[in-house]
């Protein structure tokens, strides 16, 4: 692939996860039933339903790997593209797409959360879990940060 | 690149793990490395004796953990007397039955097919250096297990297994099965293996072998 190529398709990938992430935080990724109460839940949500039941580290761990994470992946892959083909913060780009390369995978954990709901969600009117667009759109913005970051080789902040 | 006292300088050349900045290929002194003087990055360090042993040993455990990973249920729940068995590929199925096919399958890939490719090629390329084995292809699959290796994503998977766990307690009862610890196991041994397959030590026993990286 050219390196004009990746460019481009890094700042597509960037601007399409930019756009999806704020309906993937208010679409629900999940409806989940228990004991005939339907409940449909958003990512934010799941996090304060954990918080509201006593859970303030695993509510902390949803809240940083569903939420925050994505967004800091965007916001830094945004401003390192944005600065593309200036010798500008050179080191400090370099250093940031590191840092979101080793983040960038635990964003996956929210939809993760979901296929291991659903495994077991699947006893009727008792309990049941089932999968919304939402979930859709979240596992599109994961992908194409996760895209963008493998695309986007770090030479590229140096040679550009 | 940071000089180093008296390099053994080889005429080859090499390219930083990172930013890809040539370096000319040098051997260095134990407790030394050489680090790229554009990104930071390490680009060689002292090899010695250090082998490919463990990463074969792990690759090859992180294998059979997955297969029994696959084969044994994650857990039980349980809702008023009734039970629901979950394997690793039940929500798998399950999205694929609710129709969203898309999300099964990157589920699929990412904590089934990806762990799977990735260890497999790490297990061939350093069975390959341990054994001195000439085997084909190895520089093309140790390339595949760098570019594969980002997409391993079953540690993440078994993180949200014990999330899912404190979650389901909340609605009713939760039991761990035989899978759980080989889902966990799988982690732990991709882990151990991606930290321990080195760049510089493969390029290094493949040199040794006549195959130049």
């Amino acid at each position: 692939m050219k390196d004009d190529t990746r460019v481009s398709l890094a700042r597509a990938l960037v601007a399409t996860a930019g756009i999806l992430y704020i309906p993937s935080n208010i679409m629900p990724v999940m409806t989940m039933t228990v004991v005939g109460k339907t409940e449909p839940l958003t990512v934010l949500g799941g996090a304060r339903e954990l918080w509201d039941s006593d859970l303030p580290f695993v509510a902390g761990v949803v809240f940083l790997a569903s939420f925050l994470v994505p967004l800091m992946k965007i916001g830094t892959l945004g401003w390192i593209l944005l600065l593309h083909g200036t010798s500008l913060q050179r080191r400090r780009r370099n250093g940031l797409h590191s840092f979101i390369h080793k983040i960038g995978s635990w964003s996956m954990i929210d939809i993760f959360l979901l296929a291991v709901l659903a495994a077991v969600g699947q006893l009727g009117v008792l309990a049941e879990v089932r999968a919304e667009p939402g979930a859709l759109v979240f596992s599109t913005v994961t992908i194409c940060c996760l895209l963008a970051t493998e695309i986007y080789k770090p030479r590229l902040i140096w040679e550009g | 690149m940071i000089g180093i006292s008296s390099p053994v300088v080889r005429q080859d050349w090499i390219s930083c793990p990172h930013c890809e900045a040539p370096c000319r290929d040098r051997e260095v002194p134990k407790g030394s490395e050489l680090a790229c003087a554009r990104c930071g990055a390490t680009v060689i360090v002292h090899v010695g004796r250090k082998t490919l042993q463990p990463s074969m040993a792990l690759s090859l455990a992180g294998l059979l953990a997955l297969v029994l990973a696959n084969v044994k249920p994650v857990m039980d729940f349980e809702v008023v007397g009734r039970v629901q068995s979950g394997f690793l590929l039940t929500g798998v199925a399950e999205l694929f039955r609710q129709g969203y096919a898309p999300i099964a399958l990157l589920v699929a890939f990412a904590a089934v097919i990806a762990p799977l490719l990735h260890l497999l090629s790490v297990f061939y390329v350093s069975s390959a250096c341990c054994l001195g084995l000439r085997l084909p292809f190895v520089l093309r699959v140790w390339r595949f297990a760098s570019s594969i290796e980002p997409w391993n994503l079953i540690p993440v998977y078994s993180v949200a297994t014990i999330l899912s766990v404190v979650k389901l307690k909340l609605l009713g009862s939760v039991t761990w099965q035989f899978g759980a610890r080989w889902v966990i196991g799988v982690a732990v041994f991709s882990l151990f293996a991606q930290q321990t397959f080195r760049e510089r030590l493969v390029a290094e026993r493949l040199r040794k072998m006549g195959i130049k990286a």
